[in-house]
């Protein structure tokens, strides 16, 4: 892995004018290399601006008709939830890229490498560990993530806390223990469950994982001109992270509503009595369900047909991988990491849980 | 897609945040306790979109793009930030209702108030419940605190088969994970309610209807039923 290690570019044909950063944008699905960059005169050409003119207006003078359209109980449901999972989310997202962009800004690559152990197999536990201090939801990790990936932080460790963090944080523990009050043991068996499921992901990544697997834009920074305040870089990359994060936190919102709608929960929920069966439909529930790590434990309370074992997998499952969080995933590290690193993860969280399991419960 | 579409669908987006939760919109989706994020969240975008734009102003030549044009690879996923716009502004999605209950057989009674003991109820002609409580007491109490006396339930009409409820939803974060919490009604015919018309009921518990075998949905005899105005919050927590 290198990039990450570049120094920041220094831009010097335009002059460095204070206080402007060069954006190089980043995300590669789309052959958009044609569209005239910046400012460029646009004679004869379609910009997204005109584009999103159009679609405002088209969707006021059609509103009529969407509503109509959309006058069916299924599809009703369906719009208030992916409402819903936006609503909620947003501002975890929000929180996920201020950190992100303070640590682009703020804190050197130095500092982190200071801070962590030199060997990735020990750093990789550290990592998991210092999940504990984002109190957030999984939405608020993948940015973070990323931005440590690109200040140099191994991507095992980075991916570490990226599973750690949205389990074992005080407030989703918090949650669980208030949920759980029959049943306490729930508190340590997800901790050490989520826990052990990001630290075996680490160590699987330092032994197989491969840095081209990880598309090129999320590892490279944002170019700085030179006498580029922190200020606006904090700013610019809160930005940017938001505006590219934000798009596929909505397409999983979109997801998660669908299959809110489309797949038949209370036909599971009897499927899931047997133990083994269970914990595989819990497991599959957690993902298609994607609900934020900071209620799935009042949902799995309510499943009271359910021994407690396939209730942790599913405790332990959702916070790693789900629909939502998937499509945060490919979006931010590209499809060919996400295509590999949600299947191991939902394997490996599911072994976790069920080691946690039947040493604490 | 070009910066200043970015801004403005951050702009768009942030605004959408705002209205739902200056005016109680936001209700239909999440928690009360998410209001004050939700405008922060709102206020942020709007202003990491304004700094942009007003930077880019003041700089244009130099904005979004550098010598090497290769990297100027541009990505579609901000246009789905347009789709939480448009159903915001438009379409305004209701609050769940019985569509949603009917999805799911679990009933919100929560096992883990078994042992917790229950509170004398009020004294008073008619005991005011959340549907939560009373399914609660119905399906673990076993002193049957609840026999003999009026209760007055309100929630929305619901009808299954050939069954009419009371129902409502309570949610713990969103309405994502909004589960149902439903009571049976008997003693006259409903049919004059539509489904979804929220309602206040007065009625008695049949005593012991609650059980495993129910799915620990009690049967309500019912006395009055009369209409009511929807809730501003349609959910129990």
């Amino acid at each position: 892995m290198g990039p990450p290690h570049d120094k920041a570019k220094v831009g010097v044909g335009d002059g460095g004018r204070p206080g402007i950063i060069s954006e190089v944008t980043i995300t590669g699905e789309i052959r958009g290399s044609s569209k005239p960059p910046g400012r460029r005169p646009l004679r004869g050409r379609v910009t997204s601006l005109e584009v999103l003119c159009l679609v405002l207006v088209l969707a006021l003078v059609l509103q009529g008709w969407l509503v109509d359209l959309l006058d069916v109980p299924q599809l009703q449901t369906a719009a208030t939830v992916f409402v819903a999972v936006c609503v909620q989310a947003m501002p975890f997202l929000v929180f996920g890229v201020l950190i992100s962009g303070a640590i682009a800004a703020f804190v050197p690559a130095s500092a982190l490498r200071r801070l962590l152990p030199k060997n990735t197999a020990l750093a990789v536990p550290v990592a998991g560990v210092a999940g504990v201090a984002l109190p957030g939801c999984e939405c608020a990790s993948v940015p973070v993530a990323r931005r440590l990936m690109q200040q140099g932080v191994p991507p095992a460790v980075a991916l570490s806390f990226l599973l750690a963090a949205p389990a074992v944080n005080p407030i989703v523990l918090v949650a669980t223990a208030v949920a759980f009050r029959d049943a306490p043991m729930m508190v340590p068996a997800r901790f050490v469950g989520s826990l052990l499921t990001a630290m075996v992901m680490g160590w699987l990544w330092t032994r197989f994982g491969k840095t081209e697997w990880i598309a090129e834009r999320a590892l490279r920074k944002l170019e700085e001109k030179e006498g580029t305040s922190r200020w606006a870089v904090f700013a610019e990359t809160a930005r940017h992270d938001l505006v590219e994060a934000g798009g596929f936190l909505v397409l999983g919102g979109v997801f998660a509503a669908a299959f809110n709608v489309l797949v038949p929960t209370s036909w599971l929920e009897t499927l899931g009595a047997q133990v083994v069966l269970g914990v595989i439909v819990m497991a599959l529930l957690a993902v298609i369900l994607a609900l934020c790590s900071e209620a799935d434990a009042f949902v799995a309370v309510s499943m009271t047909a359910l021994p407690l074992l396939p209730r942790l997998v599913f405790l332990v499952v959702g916070p790693a991988v789900d629909v939502k969080l998937f499509a945060l995933q490919a979006g931010t590290f590209g499809r060919s990491f996400a295509l590999r690193f949600a299947p191991a993860t939902f394997v490996v969280a599911i072994a976790s849980a069920v080691v946690a399991g039947v040493v604490f419960l | 897609m070009r910066r200043e579409t970015q801004n403005i669908l951050l702009i768009l987006l942030g605004g959408a945040l705002l209205k739902l939760s200056l005016t109680g919109m936001f209700l239909r989706y999440v928690k009360a306790g998410l209001q004050p994020l939700l405008i922060a969240t709102g206020v942020v975008m709007i202003v990491l979109a304004l700094i942009a734009i007003v930077r880019d102003m003041r700089g244009p030549a130099e904005i979004a793009h550098d010598e090497h044009g290769h990297e100027h690879r541009s990505s579609r996923s901000p246009w789905m930030l347009l789709l939480p716009v448009l159903a915001v502004f438009l379409i305004s999605p209701p609050a769940l209702g019985a569509d949603t209950v009917n999805r799911s057989d679990r009933n919100a009674a929560q096992e883990s108030n078994k042992g917790n003991g229950f509170a004398k109820l009020a004294d008073g002609q008619v005991i005011p419940l959340t549907l939560g409580e009373f399914v609660t007491r119905t399906a673990w109490d076993d002193s049957g605190s609840l026999n003999e006396r009026d209760v007055k339930l309100t929630g929305f009409v619901v009808r299954k088969q050939d069954s009419v409820y009371v129902a409502r939803l309570a949610i713990s974060c969103c309405a994502a994970d909004a589960s149902p919490i439903k009571v049976k009604m008997v003693g006259q015919p409903f049919d004059s309610l539509p489904t979804d018309q929220w309602v206040e009921v007065t009625g008695r518990v049949v005593p012991g209807s609650a059980t495993k075998d129910t799915a620990y949905v009690p049967t309500f005899t019912v006395a009055s039923i009369v209409p009511v105005a929807t809730p501003l919050d349609t959910y129990e927590s």
